[in-house]
């Protein structure tokens, strides 16, 4: 009998046995046992190594243990893949509260393997009515505040509705049942992790400021230690109150009046009709190939996917193989395609509600091959045609992704965020979850295609994609981390289909990120695992280098699924660089 | 032979020497202090937190320069690196510790004490904030560091070797007693 949990990928590459390894952190002893992780380990003590979780039926990967659980017993109890997406993003409300919520929003791109469709339920946040292309214009050094953690850097949450959407067209559940687990976690609590320790510090002045010393998010007014246990007993009950009442208590009844007095306490400008207008919509993915492979991900105002499918094109055109994985060649060249991207990036991204984008330009192969043509392997371009130059949004670490697979091989891939760990860090009384600050998402130009403007949803960098080769899905990911969302997404395709990686080797391996803002090269971020001669070999191409952590969470926190389907195995990976598990069976 | 032998025999007897200095009785600081910090980590607003509840008196400039001294007996220097609060605050790290280096001539100058917290825990360190440790540490009087931020004894090597005053707390709010304990009332 297969059991599932994590194992090392030499292991499966010989086929031997499959051993479970304990999850990231500890699980809650009181809820049903995870099954992500067990006492038999591996005796690998080293949280970096590269595991694959392992799966026959279905598999769900998300960035906390008792999320990627809730989403397995969903599965387990009959649920679809949709349905244990949801169960899932709810717990994550509960479980990793700082990256996504109930006052965030997001995107679901899903696959029905019945009539080989894929589809996109897009639930990004939208500007409030009185938003205005100007209001974070000529603010100077107070713009940032306005942005993040202001009332207005409040967007009308568009979560709920998302999550309600999918259910009603595509699950087979209540959203009361896929509440269920969320309350349980958030009345029982659980052990906090290193992970949200650290992000707990590094959001404490925000949170002291918006949210309070008593806020649940602190632990008698100072941030919560590894171990220490965290419980949101308000979250549990506003759980109770959607689950029984609806997603209209969120968007019409007590939970929109205490949403509209929290942000405009803090000087917000969101109503009530912003609230009870708010629609999730579904939409056509975006479609792009990387060497006969499929790629399906979502389209504009999510711009990560587009993003991911042009950088990919260019890559293609590379003899990627032959330079080696993460040789100086193949980042110099990349980085460089990163950096014409973003400019094309800078110059168009937008809600193609209210914007014309140039879609089908973007996506060609001859936009790709001018990309290459530009790019010198004995130097760097120096200049990057690109639009007007917008606030580089280089700070974000944040969102989340889960990903599903079920028996009948549905799949969803969804990002969802609150933006900032813990969004603006505003708290409507009561309630225990944190709003948005996605306005920030917005340019501040208001020339921009990208300026606020009431019901736009600003562009966001989330690129959730499905790959299939020969018809078939292989490949499913999902990742935060905000500008380098696309760019980890696309190293993390190209270490499986060029470098021949396991799942989690490809999401575990050396980093690297870099873009381009107003024309300029920026410099080339890596982990340091990227060995010193390539750098000063990159140095001495004109690249500037940033080191990073080993494993940063700068680079976002992937989560993936593999379908390997002549040893009808599903494989799931999940990022250390986050708390990122697999639970499968 | 007995040369060596009593080179061996001093460096036994500084060896044991050290951690004592190390474990002695805090030094009396002084209020008012100056709290500020060494690499721009939210930990500087913790610390203003926890001197709070400390009942010193004490202010906070994130990034205080020479001026800020000025009425102050005592600086704080709350050590932690985070690329987010450097660019919030809109300077490199360069421009960090030209600072911090300018803050602690002018309070050798003044003959002002500092006392350095590590409040971040493992999670803080790095190869940012370890250089910070590594360069500011030396001109503490006492450290007061959450234990899980020490595991590697960096902490503990400096400290012996400087003579610096070490207390370790095992959580950040366990930091409350040896802040108020370290100031004269």
């Amino acid at each position: 009998m297969i059991r599932p949990g994590r194992v090392p990928a030499a292991v499966l590459a010989f086929g031997l046995t499959l051993a479970c390894r304990p999850p990231a952190v500890p699980t809650v002893p009181a809820l049903p046992s995870a099954t992500t992780g067990s006492s038999a380990t591996t005796g690998l003590s080293d949280p970096h190594a590269p595991h694959d979780y392992v799966g026959r039926n279905g598999m769900v990967v998300a960035a906390h243990p008792l999320a990627a659980q809730a989403g397995l017993d969903m599965l387990k109890s009959g649920g679809n893949a949709v349905d244990a997406a949801v169960a899932a993003a709810f717990a994550l409300n509960a479980a990793e509260p700082f990256a996504s919520g109930i006052g965030g929003g997001g995107f679901m791109l899903i696959y029905r393997a019945r009539d080989r469709k894929v589809t996109v339920v897009n639930f990004r946040e939208k500007a409030p009515a009185a938003a205005t292309p100007a209001m974070f214009a000529g603010l100077g050094q107070a713009q940032t505040e306005w942005r993040l953690e202001l009332g207005t850097a409040v967007a009308v949450p568009g979560m709920l509705a998302g999550w309600s959407y999918a259910l009603g067209k595509y699950g087979t559940k209540t959203l009361a049942k896929t509440a269920a687990r969320a309350i349980e976690i958030a009345e029982r609590g659980f052990p906090v992790s290193a992970t949200f320790s650290q992000i707990d510090k590094d959001e404490y002045e925000k949170l002291v400021k918006n949210a309070g010393e008593s806020t649940c998010y602190l632990n008698g007014g100072v941030p919560f230690e590894p171990g220490e246990t965290f419980r949101n007993p308000e979250l549990a009950a506003t759980l109770r109150r959607i689950a029984a009442r609806g997603i209209e208590e969120f968007y019409t009844g007590d939970i929109a009046r205490k949403i509209v007095a929290a942000v405009r306490a803090k000087g917000g400008n969101l109503t009530l009709a912003d609230l009870s207008a708010y629609r999730a919509v579904e939409v056509e993915p975006l479609h792009g190939t990387y060497k006969g492979a499929d790629i399906y991900t979502i389209p504009p105002p999510g711009t990560g996917g587009l993003h991911l499918l042009q950088l990919l094109s260019v890559a293609e055109g590379w003899p990627l193989k032959d330079w080696g994985q993460n040789s100086p060649a193949y980042i110099h060249h990349l980085g460089e395609a990163m950096r014409f991207v973003f400019a094309d990036k800078e110059r168009y991204d937008a809600d193609p509600d209210f914007a014309a984008l140039p879609l089908a330009r973007l996506l060609s192969k001859d936009r790709a091959r001018e990309i290459r043509a530009e790019v010198s392997a004995d130097k760097t371009a120096g200049a990057y045609a690109s639009g007007p130059a917008d606030a580089v949004q280089d700070r974000k670490e944040n969102t989340t992704h889960v990903g599903v697979i079920d028996r009948d091989g549905n799949i969803v891939a969804l990002t969802q965020s609150i933006n900032e760990f813990f969004g603006a860090g505003i708290v409507p009384e009561g309630t225990g979850f944190p709003l948005n600050d996605h306005m920030a998402d917005f340019s501040t130009d208001p020339k921009s295609p990208n300026a606020p403007n009431p019901g736009r949803r600003p562009a966001s960098n989330m690129g959730p994609m499905i790959l299939f080769k020969d018809g078939a899905p292989f490949l499913s990911l999902g990742s935060p981390g905000g500008t380098r969302i696309f760019p980890s997404l696309a190293q993390i395709v190209l270490n499986v289909l060029e470098f021949g990686q396991s799942l989690d080797e490809a999401i575990e391996a050396p980093r690297f990120f870099t873009d381009s803002a107003g024309g300029k090269a920026r410099p080339i971020s890596v982990e340091p695992r990227i060995p010193g001669d390539v750098l000063r070999r990159l140095e001495a191409l004109g690249n500037r280098i940033t080191l990073k952590e080993a494993y940063d969470k700068y680079f976002g926190g992937a989560q993936g699924i593999m379908v390997l389907k002549d040893k009808k195995m599903i494989l799931g990976g999940a990022d250390s660089r986050r708390d990122g598990v697999g639970a499968g069976y | 032979m007995r040369k060596s032998g009593f080179v061996v025999l001093i460096l036994m007897i500084a060896a044991a020497a050290a951690p004592l200095s190390a474990q002695g009785a805090p030094p009396a600081f002084d209020p008012p202090a100056l709290i500020t910090s060494a690499g721009q980590s939210a930990d500087v607003s913790l610390a203003t937190t926890l001197a709070r509840k400390a009942g010193l008196e004490a202010t906070l400039a994130k990034t205080a320069t020479r001026r800020d001294l000025a009425g102050h007996k005592t600086l704080v220097l709350v050590l932690g690196a985070s690329m987010k609060g450097l660019g919030a605050a809109g300077i490199d790290t360069a421009k960090e510790k030209e600072r911090v280096r300018g803050l602690l001539v002018e309070a050798k100058a003044r003959d002002i004490p500092v006392l350095c917290l590590h409040l971040g825990g493992e999670q803080r360190r790095g190869e940012l904030t370890d250089d910070l440790i590594r360069e500011f540490l030396p001109a503490a009087k006492m450290a007061i560091v959450v234990a899980s931020g020490d595991k590697d004894g960096l902490f503990a090597r400096i400290c012996r070797d400087k003579g610096i005053v070490l207390k370790t707390v095992d959580k950040t709010l366990d930091a409350v007693e040896p802040l108020r304990a370290a100031f004269r009332k």
